[in-house]
C-alpha cells in the first residue's frame, strides 16, 4: 500500500506530466505521462430473499428483492508513464464494495514493464490476477460484453491481485501467434468470509501461467495456476476447536490447483467464447468444483443481443467417520450445483459510454449454497436477477 | 421496359453508392523499412497489439487516422470486421490491465505523413491518393 501510494505520488508530480513529450525525443511514440479511468453505475435486484446474490465472493453481502448499486458499481483511475519505450510504469487505484463492506480505495495495480524486445515483457509490482481469461479485466464493464462476469465461473475466484512479477513471450507459429506467460507473487489481499468475519489471504502464494494460441478470429488458451493458503480460515471463530478436532478441514499450507481452458471465436458481428475450469483442493473445507460457460453475441448496429448459459458443479467431501459431523456440514457449505441462463443486451451509446440490461435465470439444487452470501437455509435453489449497468471509460 | 443501355447506366447509378461506401485502403511503411510485404495476419497483429515486430525486425509503430476521419472506422471494418465502439472495448481491457497501449492517436494527416517519413518502424493506412515515393505499399485491404 505504502509502495504504492509513493509510486503514485511519483508519477503525478514526475516532470513528464505535462504530456507534451516530443515523441521524437526519446525515440517511441506514446510516451509520456497518460491518465485513464473506467467506472460501472450498476442496479440489479432478485425475486428471492433467502440466498444473496453476488458477483464474486469477494463480496460480504449481495442483493436480494431489495434493489442496489453496490454489487456492480466500480470507479478505477489508471496513471500511466512512458519512460521510452523499452521502460514503463502503471498505477490503478479502485473503489468498489470490499471484502469488509467499505468502499475504502485500493491500490490494484502498481508495476514496473520492461519489453526488450517487442515479444517478450517483463513486470514486477502490483499485477492483476489472470487465473482465468479475462480474469484480470473483470472489473472494466466496459470492456466486457456482460453486465459481470458469470458469477457461476468467476464467483469463487477471490483473487482481484498479487505482489510479484509476470513473464510474456510470443512467437508467430504457422499463420497464428502462441503466447506463453507465467506469473508468481503472493496476495496482499483479504476475502469474507461469513458476516462480518473476515479471511487474512495475505502471505497466499499464487503462481501459474498460461500458453494461448490466437489465429485469424480464433483464441484458445490453456491455463493452470496454484495457490497455496498461508493463514487458517476463522473457522474457529465460528466453531471453537473445530479444526484441531477435524484437521483435513485445515487450509494452511495446503494447495488449490486450477485449470481452465478458454475458446474465443470473433469473426465480426457473431461472436462466441466459452470457458472451462476444474478447481482441486487438497484441504476439506472445499469442494472440488468443474465450471463452464458459454455466451454468443450477434452486434446490429449499436446494440448486441447475447445469450449465455453456465454451470458449476462440485463434489461432495468425504470424511472419516471419526470426524465430528461439523465437518462435513462446514465443507457441505463450499456446495455448488447450478446453472444459470441469461439473455442481455449491450448498447454502445457513445465511443466511451455503454449501457446493459440483463436477466439471469438461476436454476440449482437447495444444496448449491456456495455461490451465495447470507445463510441460505432454506432456499429452493431457484432465483431470477435483473441488472442495469452503465459503464465508461475516460 | 427501358431499352438496355439506360437500363445498365440505372444499375450503375443505384449499385455506385454501394461500390463506393467501402473503398479499399492501403497499409503503408517508410521505404526504408525492409518491409516489402504484410500478410493480413501481421496487419492484425501490428494494429491490435499482439505482435508490433516488423518481418525485417524493427518494432513497428503503428499510427491511427484521426478519430473523426471516415478512414479510421473503414479500416478495422476492413481488418477485423469490428466497429469503433467494438474496438474501444478492446483497448479499454487492454489499457485496464496494463498489456499494449493502441496504435499512436494521429491528429492530422500531415502528422501520419510526416511519422511515416521520419520513423523507420512506422505504418499506417492511407488512401492509396496519398501515397508516395517515400513509402511502400504492403497490403491492400479491400471489401
Amino acid at each position: 500500500m505504502n509502495i504504492g501510494h509513493i509510486l503514485w505520488l511519483a508519477l503525478i508530480v514526475s516532470p513528464g506530466s505535462a504530456a507534451a513529450a516530443d515523441p521524437f525525443a526519446t525515440g517511441a511514440v506514446n510516451s509520456g505521462f497518460t491518465l485513464n479511468g473506467f467506472g460501472t453505475l450498476g442496479f440489479a435486484r432478485s425475486d428471492n430473499d433467502q440466498a444473496q446474490y453476488v458477483r464474486d465472493l469477494s463480496q460480504p453481502y449481495g442483493l436480494t428483492t431489495n434493489g442496489t448499486a453496490k454489487v456492480d458499481s466500480v470507479l478505477g483511475l489508471q496513471a500511466a508513464y512512458r519512460f521510452d519505450n523499452k521502460l514503463d510504469g502503471m498505477l490503478q487505484a479502485i473503489s468498489r464494495y470490499r471484502y469488509d463492506g467499505s468502499y475504502r480505495p485500493e491500490i490494484s495495480w502498481a508495476f514496473l514493464h520492461y519489453s526488450p524486445d517487442p515479444d517478450l515483457n517483463l513486470r514486477v509490482g502490483r499485477l492483476g490476477t489472470e487465473f482465468y481469461m479475462s480474469a484480470d479485466s473483470r472489473l472494466v464493464g466496459y470492456a466486457n460484453l456482460t453486465v459481470r462476469p458469470p458469477p457461476d465461473y468467476f464467483g469463487p475466484l477471490i483473487f482481484s491481485y498479487l505482489d510479484g512479477f509476470d513473464v510474456d513471450l510470443a512467437r508467430p507459429v504457422a499463420n497464428g501467434l502462441l503466447r506463453g506467460k507465467l506469473f508468481a507473487g503472493y496476495s496482499p489481499e483479504s476475502s469474507p468470509f461469513v458476516g462480518n468475519i473476515t479471511w487474512d489471504l495475505s502471505g497466499t502464494l499464487l503462481a501459474g501461467g498460461y500458453l494461448d494460441y490466437q489465429t485469424g478470429p480464433w483464441q484458445i488458451r490453456l491455463g493452470h495456476v496454484q495457490a497455496r493458503f498461508n493463514k487458517e480460515l476463522p473457522l474457529d471463530a465460528l466453531v471453537p476447536g473445530i479444526i484441531e478436532a477435524a484437521p483435513e478441514l485445515s487450509v494452511s499450507d495446503k494447495w488449490a490447483r486450477f485449470d481452465s481452458l478458454g475458446v474465443v471465436y470473433d469473426p465480426g458481428p457473431f461472436q462466441f467464447q466459452a470457458m472451462f475450469s476444474q478447481t482441486r483442493h487438497d484441504s476439506a473445507t472445499y469442494e472440488d468444483t468443474r465450471a463452464g460457460y458459454a455466451i454468443a453475441s450477434y452486434r446490429i448496429g449499436k446494440a448486441t443481443p447475447y445469450l449465455g448459459y453456465s454451470r458449476t458443479l462440485s463434489k461432495a467431501n468425504r470424511f472419516a467417520p471419526t470426524s465430528p459431523p461439523l465437518a462435513a456440514q462446514i465443507a457441505s457449505a463450499t456446495h455448488s450445483d447450478q446453472y444459470t441462463w441469461f439473455l442481455g443486451g449491450r448498447w454502445d451509446i457513445r465511443k466511451d459510454l455503454d449501457l446493459k440490461a440483463q436477466v439471469d435465470w438461476v436454476r440449482g439444487s437447495p444444496s448449491s449454497i456456495f455461490p451465495f452470501r447470507g445463510d441460505p437455509v432454506v432456499w429452493d435453489g431457484r432465483m431470477t436477477v435483473f441488472s442495469l449497468t452503465l459503464d465508461f471509460v475516460f | 421496359m427501358l431499352p438496355r443501355p439506360l437500363l445498365l447506366l440505372l444499375a450503375a447509378l443505384l449499385l455506385s453508392p454501394l461500390a463506393q461506401a467501402d473503398p479499399g485502403l492501403v497499409l503503408v511503411v517508410n521505404a526504408r523499412s525492409g518491409v516489402d510485404r504484410l500478410t493480413l495476419d501481421d496487419a492484425v497483429n501490428i494494429f491490435m497489439g499482439r505482435y508490433r515486430q516488423l518481418p525485417s525486425g524493427l518494432a513497428a509503430l503503428p499510427i491511427d487516422q484521426p478519430e473523426n476521419q471516415p478512414e479510421k472506422a473503414r479500416f478495422y471494418r476492413l481488418l477485423v470486421h469490428k466497429d469503433l465502439a467494438e474496438i474501444n472495448a478492446y483497448w479499454a481491457r487492454l489499457i485496464f490491465s496494463g498489456k499494449t497501449s493502441p496504435p499512436h492517436q494521429a491528429k492530422s494527416s500531415a502528422e501520419i505523413l510526416d511519422l511515416l517519413a521520419r520513423q523507420p518502424g512506422a505504418i499506417a493506412y492511407l488512401e492509396r491518393s496519398q501515397v508516395d515515393s517515400r513509402f511502400r505499399i504492403v497490403l491492400e485491404l479491400e471489401r
